[in-house]
């Protein structure tokens, strides 16, 4: 008997091709989706990098440096965002507007700003690299952090090692050197400091020889995926080239952390600090979330969308839908008033969504109302037309069911609900944009992360509105196979 | 002189290709106001495709379909039209009132009026009692009656039912009828497919025969049995035994146990019985009956199977 029953469940998987899809192709397509998402996505030992945006008020030697040093970074991949590649110099709006517009297409894991100097002894006045972050990728901020220390730490060393070399060639003694290297409220004249051990300098080759050879990378402490650890930036440089606490200057200022994360600072650098700027975190209590409550509302509005679509079926096989077609509604009267009752459905949905996001997480859903509202307006039209293109192109109930799953799944994956997508490489960025998630959830992103202007949404609107009008039609099409059989 | 009445629906030569076969070959047929019309025939036959292609889910690949003058394609034709689907065609989340308003409105009936219709149907469907229940909490047979109810809102001149009473019991079986009959009273031409020969033959007033898409008789059921049988009347006679010697006017089965005889009216009878006192072996049954729907059927559309 038992296994009779065994018989009849193969017999019925068997010829069920439907059942048969979700129960084994379905696992491998996620399988392959995350696999993809994960191998080439998030830094795990692939070959993603981090995404650098580089800007500089004042085309200057030290920019150039330290581009070169970041570029040299395997995990790094640097790009210029001034116009003409440094070559010419920036007003405060247009930078400020450079910076905006990169992080805004979401093209930028994290944007330095360089200082236009760097100061090499303390006439010089202090500065500042500013990395611009989203908040998105902290690890982003951390690594690029430590970098930067590192590249100014070399400046720093390799300036007083010339500095040291040039003197030890006039004919100075190590105390003077040590005298010039201190500043003067530290090491008053009066007070002679004792003279280094001459084993301390007991290296066969000379300081700029040594620094000039950091550039191949060897300099940098890195964990074992080639990240530079935040805190480990004294590892930069080689310990034998490390001054002694004496000798070593005290100059260093603090770097600022204005990120909200609070991230720490390590690094002493002379008169150069790293300040951590994240403008949406500066009016914001909770964007992330904003994000999150997006990518869950669209993967369900999809579904609830198919689903209600799936009235249609259901009506085809009832003969519901004959009676009506044969009453003064025609085709697009049913479709039409699906479409609306599915659109106007899906705005409450995701607008309940984001109450409850507001309620209790506090997303500031009352100051992007329109940025929402017009997202929102959009994403409930796109799904509504898929919804409906998918129950005109299904013969079944059954059939409905099972392609949506395969579709919404894959295409939730893929378009950033499942994983957020700044975490994915760019081709599956790319890939992302063939479904509705990626382009709602870059609305979305815009409206609560950057708090972008609707005007910034003219594409994403314009793709989803497009894309609305498109299946709809494609939907009143196929559709008339109910009315002439 | 009587005055020949205008047909409420006319098709002519009306061919179909449906799913890579002719399911219809060229209908013609006429109905006409009042008139209750069976439409019969087996499975696979053309009956659904015709009440399709009527109702305008399809277009006839050639041929004609007017109702009371205009192609049904036209509005005022489909306005007139009412179908009953073969499933129940009904929101079972809905109660009955409010299947009643939807597709009240659906066909263009709406206010005061809709309301007084929905009281009239709901009368004429006995279902006044069970208007704030949910469908799928009603019988069978009230769950049939709504969707017929559901139909003829609008007051529909023609209304096509498609098997209109499977899976009912004979009561409402009978309150079905009783309505359609009320309907055809009020003017109205009705067009009913079913399987149940006994239905056809005792309610409807012409019955319509299609076997392969094509019309193999049309007429009364006397009619039919006048063309297709000759005649209307049959006496058969079974013996225990093969009977050897001849019968005038019986033919025998080929074993000769049995056979039949066909006669024109009950007068005839007194004359085939007295042949049939004259035999050597007294029949072990005679049975005298009349030609029914399922012997005109068998007769035109043979006894292989269908489907």
């Amino acid at each position: 008997m038992i296994l009779t029953i065994l018989r009849i469940m193969y017999l019925r998987l068997r010829n069920n091709p439907l059942e048969l899809l979700l129960v084994f192709v379905m696992p491998v397509i996620f399988f392959s989706i995350f696999a993809a998402i994960f191998s080439n996505g998030i830094a795990t030992g692939s070959d993603k990098k981090l995404r650098i945006g580089l800007v500089c008020a004042e085309p200057t030697l030290v920019a150039t440096d330290l581009r070169e040093f970041l570029e040299a970074n395997s995990s790094l991949q640097c790009t210029s965002l001034n116009d003409n590649q440094n070559s010419q110099s920036l007003d405060d709006a247009r930078e400020s507007y450079l910076i905006q517009d990169a992080q805004n297409s979401g093209r930028f894991d994290l944007i330095i700003k360089l200082p236009c100097h760097v100061p090499t002894d303390e006439a010089d006045d202090p500065s500042t690299v500013t990395l611009v972050t989203d908040g998105q990728n902290s690890m982003a901020v951390a690594m690029v952090k430590s970098t930067v220390n590192a590249f100014f730490s070399q400046k720093q060393a390799q300036a007083f090692a010339e500095k040291f070399s040039s003197l030890q060639r006039g004919g100075k003694d190590t105390a003077q050197i040590q005298n010039e290297s201190s500043s003067p409220h530290d090491h008053p004249d009066s007070e002679i400091p004792k003279p280094l051990d001459d084993s301390f300098f007991d290296v066969p080759m000379t300081p700029a020889e040594a620094f000039r050879e950091s550039k191949t990378g060897q300099l940098m402490a890195t964990d074992e995926h080639g990240v530079v650890r935040a805190g480990e930036t004294e590892a930069i440089v080689p310990s034998r080239w490390t001054l002694p606490e004496s000798v070593s200057p005290d100059r260093s200022s603090k770097a600022e952390d204005k990120d909200q994360g609070g991230g720490d600072l390590t690094g002493d650098i002379d008169d150069v600090s790293i300040l951590v700027e994240n403008p949406q975190a500066t009016s914001q209590e909770n964007p992330r979330i904003a994000m999150y409550a997006a990518g869950i509302a669209v993967l369900f509005l999809l579904f609830s969308a198919t689903g209600n679509a799936a009235a249609l079926l259901e009506e085809e096989e009832s003969g519901t839908l004959d009676r009506i077609l044969v009453s003064k509604a025609g085709l697009f009267h049913i479709i039409g008033g699906k479409w609306l009752g599915i659109f106007l459905l899906g705005g409450v949905q995701i607008s309940v969504m984001f109450l409850w996001a507001e309620m209790i997480f506090r997303i500031q859903l009352w100051k992007h109302l329109d940025g929402f509202a017009v997202m929102t307006v959009c994403t409930a039209a796109a799904t509504s037309s898929f919804a409906m293109l998918m129950a005109t192109l299904c013969k079944s109930r059954a059939q409905l069911n099972a392609a949506s799953v395969v579709i919404i799944l894959s295409m939730s994956a893929v378009g950033g609900s499942m994983i957020p997508r700044f975490v994915m490489s760019d081709r599956m960025k790319e890939i992302g944009k063939w479904t509705f998630n990626a382009w709602a959830l870059d609305g979305y992103q815009k409206v609560f992360w950057y708090q972008s202007p609707i005007s910034s949404l003219q594409t994403e609107v314009t793709v989803l509105l497009g894309s609305a009008f498109v299946l709809g039609m494609l939907a009143l099409v196929f559709s008339r196979r109910w009315k002439r059989g | 002189m009587t005055e020949t009445p205008t047909p409420i629906l006319t098709l002519t030569k009306v061919r179909k290709k449906y799913r890579g076969r002719e399911a219809l070959k060229g209908i013609s047929l006429q109905l006409f106001p009042g008139e209750l019309l069976g439409f019969f025939g087996p499975n696979g036959a053309g009956k659904t495709t015709m009440i399709r292609c009527i109702s305008g889910l399809l277009k006839p690949d050639s041929g004609q379909i007017r109702m009371q003058g205009s192609a049904n394609s036209d509005a005022s034709g489909t306005a007139r039209l009412g179908l009953v689907p073969q499933n129940l065609a009904v929101y079972p989340d809905l109660t009955v009132q409010q299947n009643l308003e939807v597709f009240g409105r659906l066909e263009g009936v709406s206010g005061r009026t809709l309301q007084e219709r929905i009281a009239e149907v709901l009368d004429w469907a006995a279902l006044k009692d069970r208007t704030r229940s949910l469908v799928k909490t009603l019988s069978g047979g009230m769950q049939r009656r709504l969707n017929i109810a559901c139909s003829v809102l609008h007051r529909p001149s023609v209304l096509l039912l498609d098997e209109p009473t499977v899976g009912v019991d004979p009561q409402s079986r009978e309150r079905i009828y009783t309505m359609l009959d009320e309907l055809t009273a009020q003017g109205a031409a009705v067009l009913l497919t079913t399987h149940q020969l006994d239905e056809v033959e005792t309610r409807c007033h012409r019955i319509v025969v299609i076997d392969h898409g094509t019309i193999v008789a049309d007429g009364k059921l006397s009619e039919l049995v006048r063309q297709t049988i000759g005649r209307p009347h049959r006496v058969f006679v079974r013996f225990d035994q093969p009977y050897l010697k001849e019968l005038p006017a019986f033919s025998f089965d080929e074993r000769r146990t049995s056979a039949k005889c066909a006669i024109d009216s009950m007068k005839e009878l007194p004359q085939v019985l007295a042949v049939l006192k004259q035999l050597e072996h007294e029949p072990s049954q005679i049975d005298v009956r009349s030609f029914g729907l399922q012997d005109v059927f068998l007769e035109l559309t043979g006894r292989s199977l269908r489907e």
